[in-house]
């Protein structure tokens, strides 16, 4: 396939890192908090944001994308948007916040997959701030001066103070270690995944290489080489601080180059399936198709009215003779009409069925 | 995909009109290892009112499949064998498109799982080189894989057909439909 | 003692049948298995091969046998499902004694077997040895058949030992044996291959032997004309060249009226018939009436197609004829089989390749377990109890005075009508399920009432174990070395891939050990299977069936011997009578007389409509097994009637709609499912469900006068709809997930 630059993915990637540009400009009070050790981070997550926009734009231009994007929109305008409103918020809680639909695969799966999805998630609301320099902390001016006080930390957001905490309290403990515990989460995840992948023989013959286990060494070693950070500089007197560092960066920042094009996509994508929950949910209301092979109703006639027409810009035509579409049969209608049209052409050749 | 033993000169053949409805091959599909004890493989009856007539449906493993066109999570691919896999779980977001549009009636979505499953031709065991567990254990051989000279021994009189037109579509596909012989597609209108 | 001593629910609740699923990911170990055990499927006479992955002295999964010559790999959902026996939830696995009240509570192997010695000593001393009866069944191995055959004889010196054979095969084997003076299927199955024209009568076999069909289909390739004959559009029957859908109990009139057909039309093996036959212008007499038109009235079948079938039938150059229990399952049981044997003979289409004829044997070991003396009449070898000569030989080799050998017993049905009498009055039984595989069961659950005394060995709690004082847990299948002998006459070998879990023990320790408390424990001296075995070969010597010549290594060499097989250097028999020489006492081929008879209940004003019984694809036999094994029960949850749009309006009946079928046993409510592949003046029950959703409560169950086989096959019975409808088949409630 010849690799085209897709005009409208463009602006929008453009557009979306410029603006990410300017908010890290101005949130970090013209890079006054901004860390400048971060830079290969910051460029990092710039490209990551450039890439992901870019993917999920040209991703929402293809025929079935698109066509569940525009129906989601009209639901925007439509009369029960609050209703939906709140099913989306309940369905986001269950489906993105803890991954419901996995636990029923299977118990350990849900749980490896619950703590990589927080851990990751976690780690993304405190680096992404840090960053971009949106957040920083400061120690109180005036605790600071007095050496008999107790010390106070501030933490900014955007330059605004947002709130303060004592040295050595259990918050400033938990604040400053987030990232620690993000890691032994994505850990423990990745390590029942990882036995998944090397002993179930249905997984061993299907996964890739790049594709399955690649991430999960590359979330392995990015969670080693963070708590390897923290480690080295608490407990070994900063032993071998400047390779873990490095090599933190180097697979962190591999992780937000790669998510736009491998497996961290459907981190990306996984919010479309609470589309697909609201589109069944309206399409119900609008009235189910009825198969007529079997005389029962089987998907929402929205469904496969949108999906005529989706097929048709893909290239598929199953209008049939008559007018109908092949694609009014439920799928047992389906094979059921494909074994008649089977049997029929036996019988149209003397009868023969066999041989 | 790892490296593997799949063996190019073997085919998939279908008659579902030797098909007795008996569903060992449901049951077998089940133990195949890449789909956790769920069933991939179809057993209807026609109408069961007017007819004892069952059909028997694997994947037709499509050489352009609607499945994978209409997918809006891009989860569904196809090998360099021509294997048409079961939705990457990553990806899929259950929408049910590939369940809709497949012409043969194949995907399955599973609920629970909001997540759409079909068959893969048992790629644990394909790529093994061993045959798919629904055509070992067929008691009719309504499904076979093997190879197309073997066919041609067995049934002289049947010719293996991979076209499919559905109204204005033609499709074609990996698995074949064993058809009268000199027959080179199957109209299903 | 033998009421049930709680609530038939509290049982169900605590011992089943529940379903087996197996886990999402399979059992651990399935991919890296300890050992494949190369074995055979425990349900029908196919006798598939198939190989067991055992992990930890688990079954954890299977694996198709793709070198085992009959299935190469195919397999049935029984087949393929059949691994999930194991590591049941409902599994016995310590002896059990019967508490009025409570149910059943644990107690030590010493015990029950001091209970169980002690009363069958206090019967037998207070009625006499017959009084105390003992049931057996053929799914057990040849050598367990063997010993249970030599157990009642030696240890218990009863008579009264009979087999669940006696609802299966018995028509078919005395059938066999007034034509030919042997009980075996004359031809390997591949002998279908190539035969022009294939009759199946009575046999659903693509539900009850789906394995045989790919034969059938092979012959069909080759262009085989495939005749069926059964009153449903059963799924063979839908493709077949021809269809005769007769009306259940008339099937002698239309063989009558086929071996007229080919007398008047001169389609006979002149030169077979005279040379190698006898009693054919008897038969012949018997049956000259029979014109089409008379059979079309009979049988219900149009007369063009009784008259096509014949010309087929007898032009055909060679031809195979194939039945089950749907002919043999009548009071007419063994007139329905001599009059298909009459058809192969009169046409001499027999002993030749591609020619051949036979019974399908419906159990897992059908044939071997009807040949070695588990049989009220029989001794080893498929020697008659009754003659001097077998008593004689038999009782050498077990070491025993000929006087002290019993003689005949009684039949299954007739021990339940014994106990009713209160002739018998204590019972062991193993591998048989009366309360529902035996006809009129209300009566029969009436004489386990009745019983002073009842032990049952089984792996699972079956419905009529409900009723013992005793419940000694056996062994299943795959829990114990043994032979088995398939429908083709196949011996093959049965491997032990596990160890009995808990207490349980294997079904012959547990015989021997019955055996020496009962004081013979001297003539019980085996240290393995293969010791039986050996004693078996010697004890069929010059038997019908003999096995002489058949070893252990000789199967494991060859996948299997057919017998007989009389010397050690002899290759077994493939396909019998090539030589003509038949074990008749005269040496030919008996034809017989075979003249139409109404069946034991016919229709009348107050029961007009015929209820006939069968089986589905998904269960076997009483369902002990099968109803426990979660997918099985899925795919058909419940047993529904089945019944033509015609008579489902002439009674008002609606798909899905509660009928009440009522007989004059009793009555019970099915749904209905209303279908046009079924007669319009018959109904359809399958009979794999105990209690009220048994087909076997309506069962008449009249005996046929030769092989004493009871009729399930026909039934009258009335019909009404009840106005409600069946709730959709929810998933059942009494899941075990592992």
């Amino acid at each position: 396939m010849v690799f085209s630059l897709n005009k409208k993915a463009l602006t929008n990637a453009i557009v979306v890192s410029l603006i990410t540009i300017a908010l890290v400009f101005y949130g970090s009070r013209k890079l006054q908090n901004f860390d400048p050790a971060l830079i290969a981070y910051l460029f990092g997550t710039v490209f990551a944001f450039f890439g992901v926009v870019y993917r999920y734009s040209v991703w929402l231009q293809r025929p079935p994308t698109r066509m569940y994007f525009r129906r989601s929109l009209e639901l925007i305008y439509n009369r029960k948007f609050f209703s939906h409103l709140v099913f989306f918020i309940k369905d986001f809680i269950l489906n993105i916040g803890f991954q419901k639909f996995i636990y029923p695969r299977g118990r350990s799966r849900w749980i490896g997959h619950f703590l990589m999805a927080f851990g990751c998630t976690l780690a993304f609301a405190i680096t992404f701030p840090l960053t971009f320099g949106w957040i920083h902390f400061t120690m109180n001016p005036a605790t600071s001066i007095d050496p008999e006080s107790i010390r106070l930390y501030e933490a900014h957001f955007f330059g605004f103070k947002i709130f303060e905490f004592e040295l050595g309290s259990f918050i400033a403990f938990t604040v400053f270690h987030a990232l620690n515990w993000s890691s032994w989460m994505v850990i423990i995840g990745v390590l029942i995944f990882m036995r998944r992948r090397l002993t179930q023989p249905g997984l061993i013959a299907t996964q890739s290489f790049e594709g399955d286990l690649l991430p999960l060494v590359l979330l392995l070693a990015i969670s080693i080489t963070g708590l390897g950070l923290t480690y080295s500089y608490e407990f070994m007197k900063g032993f071998a601080y400047d390779f873990m560092a490095v090599t933190h960066a180097i697979t962190v920042i591999m992780f937000l180059i790669w998510i736009p094009f491998g497996k961290f996509f459907h981190i990306i994508q996984r919010p479309a399936q609470l589309g697909a929950h609201i589109y069944k949910r309206e399409g119900i209301k609008r009235g189910m198709a009825v198969c007529p092979h079997t005389g029962k109703e089987f998907a929402t006639q929205m469904h496969i009215d949108d999906l005529k027409v989706v097929t048709k810009e893909l290239g598929f035509d199953f209008t049939l003779e008559d007018g109908t579409s092949h694609l009014d049969l439920s799928p047992e209608g389906k094979r059921s009409r494909l074994a008649m049209a089977h049997l029929k052409a036996r019988l149209e050749n003397g009868g023969k069925l066999f041989g | 995909m790892p490296v593997t033993n799949y063996k190019t000169n073997q085919e998939f053949f279908v008659d579902m009109q030797r098909c007795i409805g008996c569903k060992a091959c449901e049951m077998a599909c089940a133990e195949c290892e890449t789909n956790g004890h769920e069933s991939m493989i179809h057993v209807n009856y026609i109408d069961r009112a007017v007819t004892i007539q069952t059909t028997v449906q694997v994947c037709m493993h499509c050489d352009d499949p609607a499945c994978a066109n209409v997918c809006p999570a891009d989860a569904i691919s196809k090998d360099e064998f021509g294997v048409v896999h079961t939705a990457n779980t990553a990806r899929c977001i259950g929408c049910s498109n590939c369940v809709m549009a497949c012409p043969f009636g194949v995907p399955k979505k599973n609920e629970a799982y909001d997540l759409m499953m079909k068959c893969n031709m048992c790629y644990d065991r394909t790529s093994a080189g061993k045959k798919p567990m629904c055509a070992t254990v067929c008691p009719t051989q309504a499904l076979y894989y093997g190879t197309r000279e073997e066919m041609a021994m067995m049934r002289p009189n049947s010719s293996p057909v991979n076209n499919f037109i559905f109204g204005n579509e033609k499709v074609s596909t990996k698995v074949n439909i064993m058809m009268p012989k000199g027959a080179t597609e199957l109209r299903v209108d | 003692m033998a009421k049930l001593p709680v609530s038939e629910e509290k049982l169900i609740e605590q011992f089943g049948p529940h379903l087996n699923y197996p886990p999402r990911e399979g059992y651990a170990g399935r991919d890296e298995p300890d050992r494949e055990v190369k074995t055979h499927c425990c349900f029908c006479g196919m006798q598939c091969g198939m190989k067991l992955l055992v992990k930890d002295n688990r079954v954890v999964g299977f694996e198709p046998w793709m070198e085992f010559p009959y299935n190469q790999g195919r397999l049935c959902p029984k087949g393929v499902e059949r691994y999930l026996q194991n590591n049941h939830p409902d599994r016995l696995m310590h002896p059990l004694q019967r508490e009025e009240g409570v149910g059943f509570k644990q107690v030590s192997w010493d015990a029950s077997m001091e209970k169980t010695v002690s009363e069958i000593k206090r019967i037998q001393e207070k009625y006499g040895n017959d009084a105390f009866a003992m049931l057996s069944g053929v799914s057990l191995s040849n050598e367990k058949s063997y010993l249970i055959g030599k157990f009642a004889r030696v240890a218990l010196k009863t008579a009264n030992l009979d087999y669940n054979g006696r609802l299966c095969m018995v028509s078919a084997g005395a059938g066999n044996k007034k034509a030919f003076g042997l009980d075996r299927i004359s031809n390997t199955f591949e002998d279908l291959e190539r035969a022009e024209v294939i009759l199946i009568s009575g046999a659903n076999v693509s539900e009850t032997f789906p394995t045989l069909t790919h034969w059938i289909w092979r012959a069909r390739d080759y262009g085989a004309k495939l005749i069926v004959v059964d009153p449903r559009m059963i799924p063979l029957a839908r493709t077949a060249d021809l269809h005769l859908p007769i009306r259940p109990g008339t099937d002698s009139a239309l063989y009558g009226a086929m071996l007229k057909y080919l007398a008047d039309h001169d389609m006979l093996d002149h030169d077979f018939i005279d040379n190698h036959t006898s009693g054919f212008q008897e038969t012949l007499d018997a049956v000259k009436d029979y014109t089409l038109e008379w059979a079309e009235e009979v049988t219900g079948i149009e007369k063009a197609k009784i008259e096509l079938a014949s010309q087929w039938w007898g032009k055909a150059s060679t031809s195979f004829l194939l039945h089950a229990r749907g002919i043999e399952h009548h009071s007419k049981g063994v007139d329905n089989v001599v009059g298909c044997i009459n058809l192969v003979l009169a046409t001499g289409r027999i002993g030749k390749p591609y020619c051949g004829y036979g019974t399908i044997t419906g159990q897992g070991n059908g044939q071997g377990g009807r040949e070695h003396g588990h049989k009220c009449d029989q001794l080893p070898g498929n020697r008659d109890i009754t003659n001097p000569e077998h008593r004689k030989y038999i009782s050498g080799v077990w070491g025993i005075d000929e006087k002290d050998m019993p003689g005949k017993g009684l039949t299954a049905w007739e021990l339940i009508e014994a106990i009713h009498r209160g002739e018998v009055k204590g019972l062991i039984s193993i591998c048989f399920n009366p309360l529902v595989s035996l006809p009129n069961n209300n009566y029969v659950r009436e004489a386990f009432e009745k019983l002073e005394f009842y032990a049952c060995i089984d792996f699972f709690m079956c419905e009529t174990a409900h009723h013992a004082d005793i419940v000694f847990p056996g062994s299943l299948h795959e829990e114990e070395e043994g032979t088995v002998t398939s429908a083709e006459g196949r011996v093959i070998r049965i491997r032990k891939a596990v160890d009995c879990p808990g207490e349980a023990r294997p079904d012959t320790s547990i015989i021997l050990e019955l055996a020496r408390r009962l004081g013979q424990g001297d003539k019980f001296n085996y240290e393995t299977s293969e010791d039986i075995f050996n004693e078996l070969r010697v004890a069929s010597k010059g038997g019908t069936a003999d096995y002489f010549g058949i070893t252990y290594k000789k199967i494991d060499d060859n996948m299997g011997i057919f017998w007989p097989c009389p010397t050690l250097d002899h290759p077994g028999t493939k396909r019998l009578w090539e030589d003509k020489k038949y074990c008749t006492p005269d040496g030919k081929a008996h034809f017989n007389a075979a003249p139409y008879r109404e069946p034991g209940e016919v229709t009348d004003k107050e029961y007009p409509v015929v209820m006939t019984t069968g089986r589905v694809v998904s269960q076997y036999l009483s369902g002990t097994q099968t109803r426990r094994i979660g997918k099985l029960v899925d795919s058909f949850p419940e047993p529904k009637i089945e019944i033509h749009p015609q008579l489902a309006q002439q009674f008002g009946i609606r798909q899905d709609e509660m009928v009440r079928v009522s007989t004059r046993r009793g009555s019970a409510d099915f749904p209905a499912n209303i279908v046009e592949t079924i007669r319009t003046d018959t109904i359809f029950l399958p009979y794999h469900w105990p209690g009220k959703k048994s087909a076997n409560q309506f069962t008449p169950g009249t005996l046929d006068p030769v092989s004493k086989i009871p009729e399930f096959k026909v039934c009258a019975c009335k019909l009404e709809a009840l106005g409600v409808f069946a709730t959709p088949s929810i998933a059942p409630k009494n899941v075990a997930r592992n």
